[in-house]
């Protein structure tokens, strides 16, 4: 017989060794699906982690997909960490690329410093109104914050599909689905000519920052913590538990937004439908390895932004679907979560005498 | 059909409690049998056993004489064990037919068939075809008893089933369990209740504290024994000075005070009034579940409710929010010593600062000041003497005793003018109770009020000035401790009156 029964105390050290094991195992799995499909396995993952890296453009490649990672990521272990199970950030990143898209076509042939900062606040606004929405709807109707957060993803990227096709698509754009090209004044700064990294990268950094500033040094920080581990002992401190769903969702909300807005000024230029590949559901599995902790999240963006790196490479050398980055991210949540459970509960096989049968 | 079922020597340990210890009890069918006891006194762990959701450590069932196994719930039902839970265990989305389908092996058309023949039976009105949110909670009791009855049980076992029924609900249960008695069925009937018990069953066996204290013909059993077998009735022997607060500064008043819940396992308060005087403790009896819990919520602020008045020093405070009466010096010490008023996983530190002041200044300007509320700490756990003084540890490894130590120092460091606590000894062994005692008795010599709900009569008589009893909501009149015996709390417990 096997029983399944919970360890009482888990060292920390082991608590944040385990995501590397997973990445470690994932490895082993990759290995292991090239190698039935045909590939040696070892040059298969040479293609898909180290080439990518191996110059300086696929570094700052491996950059500019970690900054939206990290950023959303970050905002999310803030919902995380206090039991709210915000799903939603791709929609919300959607949203807030919308908003601050809007803005940049509204300052279109404007010059002027104030016009990007005006941008990524409008951005970040956009993506925190559109979290707002499952955050109310939980705190004053009792509905499910996963569902509706979920589901919010679709109405954004419906809404997106809308705008650029029709009111905002290019007047000379010969009806393709996509705006105008924001102006100059309306991109993020290229921090290195020729590579494609932008400012936003600051901006996650500012933001990683702040948010461990948050989490573990105030009030708030304190307060989210023991909402997370017992609602009943929050309710019994006194906590307002009310304000501090709607605040969570408001950062996480407006991490996302400016997500989104750092793409679509950054290396998009524009609106058009695909503006995220699903960074906001990406984040999830980011924001998980990472251990909700900002540290880790950022190691855990650059090793999650390589699969999509490492897909698009794989793609070209070995004529594989791109979608084998997703099949790497979802082995990553599996043997996470896998090695969690051991981490957690230990399994243990009793023999039974036959008399107890 | 006679059926006689035995459990012998059942034990069951948990970690840092004895849930069964020893318990043998026999049973034979034509009777209902009552197993009394309160909240963890072990009942529902020996009705786990039986219906196989948890293994007992120790120990035999027999079924006729047979030693029947009961690993898992399906075992409990191979042998025609059925089983009602307190809490219902059916689909609400589906419809009352798919729910019985679902763990049944007959087709549809015979299931169809023998439901509406037991219905037709018993003269229940329920309609198979209609999704289970629609109906009452007493008429979703009926679906899980059809659901055992589809099986032929031996035993039906129900475990506090007139929690959530009205009374009207209660009676027609009442029926049909003396019907299904009648047939041949062994009826295990689990409550705290003890009007139930004498008006239901033949036999009881109470249980206090893993153990079976007693069993007996419910003929010779009034309320009063029943509710003194139950939480047993050893005086302690160290008592209180008795003092005289006449002339005391009144502290707290609560007046018109209701409560109606939404949710169904919860109890309604019917218009409390009490006050309290300076240096005074009020001890609140009363079996567990009839409305302690909601009392100490709404005493603490969790529960906000429009219906009442509460006055502290002569300020309103019904609206303020837990940290906002502490400001206001209350401190509260709730039941749940693991998942309430403390977070195991948290360092002993962290858990200090969950009581914040803005005079502590464990947060100043929103950041936190750790190096203030680690000093603090240190100072409960020499105060309190807690065995330990390392504030950086978490507090799952402290001891139940140590931590509510921990608990109640933390509550008492900053001198509050009221302490309202609720079971705060549950649970403890002898020398952190008798510790807990001094420093509870303490107080009240320093002046300070306190407020104790308690299920344990020892502790109430010891501990208050003037005692209470709620049952179903309501106050009974409040009585100085010296004109209080055993026996008048055990009558007002089981919601007798007395002059």
């Amino acid at each position: 017989m096997i029983k399944i029964e919970k360890r009482n105390d888990v060292s920390p050290s082991i608590y944040f060794l385990t995501p590397i094991l997973a990445i470690f195992l994932t490895l082993i799995g990759g290995g292991i699906i090239f190698y039935v499909l045909g590939f040696n396995p070892i040059e298969a993952l040479k293609f898909f982690f180290i080439t990518p890296i191996s110059d300086l453009y696929g570094f700052s490649e491996l950059l500019v997909k970690a900054t939206p990672l990290c950023l959303i990521a970050i905002g999310l272990s803030f919902c995380f960490k206090s039991n709210n199970w915000n799903i939603g950030a791709e929609g919300q990143l959607i949203f807030g690329g919308i908003v601050g898209g809007g803005v940049a076509l509204l300052f279109y042939g404007h010059d002027g410093f104030y016009v990007l900062p005006i941008i990524i606040l409008s951005g970040a606004i956009g993506g925190m109104i559109f979290a707002l929405i499952p955050a109310v709807l939980k705190t004053y109707f009792n509905t499910n914050e996963i569902l509706v957060s979920l589901m919010l993803v679709y109405v954004a990227k419906l809404l997106l599909d809308y705008l650029v096709v029709g009111p905002w698509s290019n007047p000379e754009g010969f009806n393709f689905p996509e705006t105008r090209q924001f102006s100059e004044s309306a991109r993020m700064p290229i921090l290195f000519d020729g590579l494609r990294i932008h400012a936003g990268i600051f901006i996650t950094l500012i933001t990683v920052f702040l948010s461990w500033l948050i989490l573990y040094k105030t009030y708030l920080g304190f307060q989210i913590k023991v909402s997370g581990l017992s609602l009943k002992t929050a309710k019994y401190a006194g906590y307002k538990g009310k304000t501090m769903i709607i605040l969570v969702f408001m950062i996480s909300g407006a991490c996302a937004g400016l997500a989104g807005v750092g793409e679509i000024t950054g290396p998009i230029g524009q609106l058009h439908r695909n503006i995220s590949p699903d960074y906001g559901f990406t984040a999830i599995i980011v924001a998980f390895l990472g251990r909700l902790n900002p540290v880790g999240i950022i190691f855990a963006s650059l090793v999650v932004a390589l699969t999509y790196l490492g897909a698009e490479t794989a793609q070209i050398f070995l004529q594989v679907p791109k979608y084998t980055g997703q099949v790497f991210q979802g082995m990553i949540l599996f043997f996470l979560l896998g090695s969690d459970y051991l981490l957690f509960f230990k399994i243990k096989f009793l023999v039974l005498k036959k008399n107890e049968l | 059909m006679n059926t006689k079922l035995t459990i012998s020597n059942i034990s069951k340990i948990y970690p840092g409690c004895i849930a069964n210890d020893n318990v043998s009890l026999e049973f034979g069918s034509g009777k209902i049998y009552a197993l009394l006891g309160e909240n963890g006194a072990g009942k529902s762990t020996l009705v786990k056993i039986l219906s196989g959701v948890v293994k007992p450590d120790k120990g035999k069932v027999f079924l006729n004489n047979e030693n029947v196994k009961l690993n898992s719930p399906l075992d409990a039902k191979k042998n025609n064990i059925g089983m009602v839970f307190q809490h219902f265990n059916l689909f609400e989305t589906l419809s009352v037919f798919e729910n019985l389908s679902i763990d049944s092996n007959e087709k549809n058309e015979e299931l169809r068939f023998l439901v509406n023949e037991i219905l037709k039976k018993y003269n229940f009105k329920i309609d198979l075809d209609i999704p289970v949110l629609n109906l009452s909670a007493g008429q979703k009791q009926k679906v899980e008893i059809v659901r055992c009855l589809i099986r032929n049980p031996k035993v039906l076992i129900m475990d506090e089933p007139t929690s959530v029924l009205t009374e009207q609900e209660t009676e027609d249960l009442f029926i049909s369990l003396k019907k299904f008695s009648e047939e041949g069925i062994l009826i295990i009937y689990i409550t705290h209740k003890l009007k139930e018990v004498l008006s239901l069953c033949d036999e009881v066996a109470v249980m206090r504290k893993g153990k079976v204290v007693s069993v007996s013909s419910t003929k010779e059993e009034k309320i009063e024994s029943l509710a003194n077998k139950m939480v047993g009735e050893n005086l302690g022997t160290i008592k209180k000075k008795i003092n005289n607060f006449k002339n005391s500064e009144e502290i707290l008043k609560i007046s018109n005070l209701n409560f109606r819940s939404e949710d169904p396992y919860e109890t309604n308060l019917v218009n409390l009034n009490f006050s309290l005087k300076k240096g005074e403790c009020l001890g609140i009896a009363g079996i567990s579940g009839n409305g302690q819990s909601e009392l100490f919520q709404i005493l603490s602020g969790e529960i906000i409710t429009d219906y009442a008045s509460i006055k502290f020093r002569n300020k309103e405070i019904s609206k303020l929010n837990p940290r906002e009466r502490r400001e206001y010096l209350m401190a509260f010490s709730p039941e749940d010593r693991i998942s309430q008023a403390a977070v195991p996983e948290l360092k002993i530190y962290e858990n200090v600062a969950l009581n914040n002041f803005k005079s502590s200044n464990f947060f100043e300007k929103g950041l936190v000041n750790e190096k203030k509320i680690k000093e603090h700490s240190k100072k409960i756990l020499s105060n309190f003497s807690v065995n330990t003084d390392n504030v950086e540890m978490k507090s799952q490894f402290l001891s139940g005793g140590n931590l509510q130590k921990l608990i109640i120092g933390r509550e008492l460091i900053t001198s509050p003018e009221l302490l309202v606590c609720f079971n705060p000894t549950w649970g403890l062994d002898v020398g952190a109770i008798n510790y807990i005692h001094e420093t509870l008795i303490n107080i009240n010599e320093q002046g300070k009020s306190s407020i104790l709900i308690s299920t344990d009569n020892d502790e109430l008589l010891r501990l208050s000035d003037r005692i209470c009893v709620i049952y179903k909501g309501k106050l009974s009149k409040i009585m100085d401790v010296n004109e209080v015996t055993p026996e008048k709390l055990g009558i007002l417990m089981g919601g007798g009156t007395i002059d």
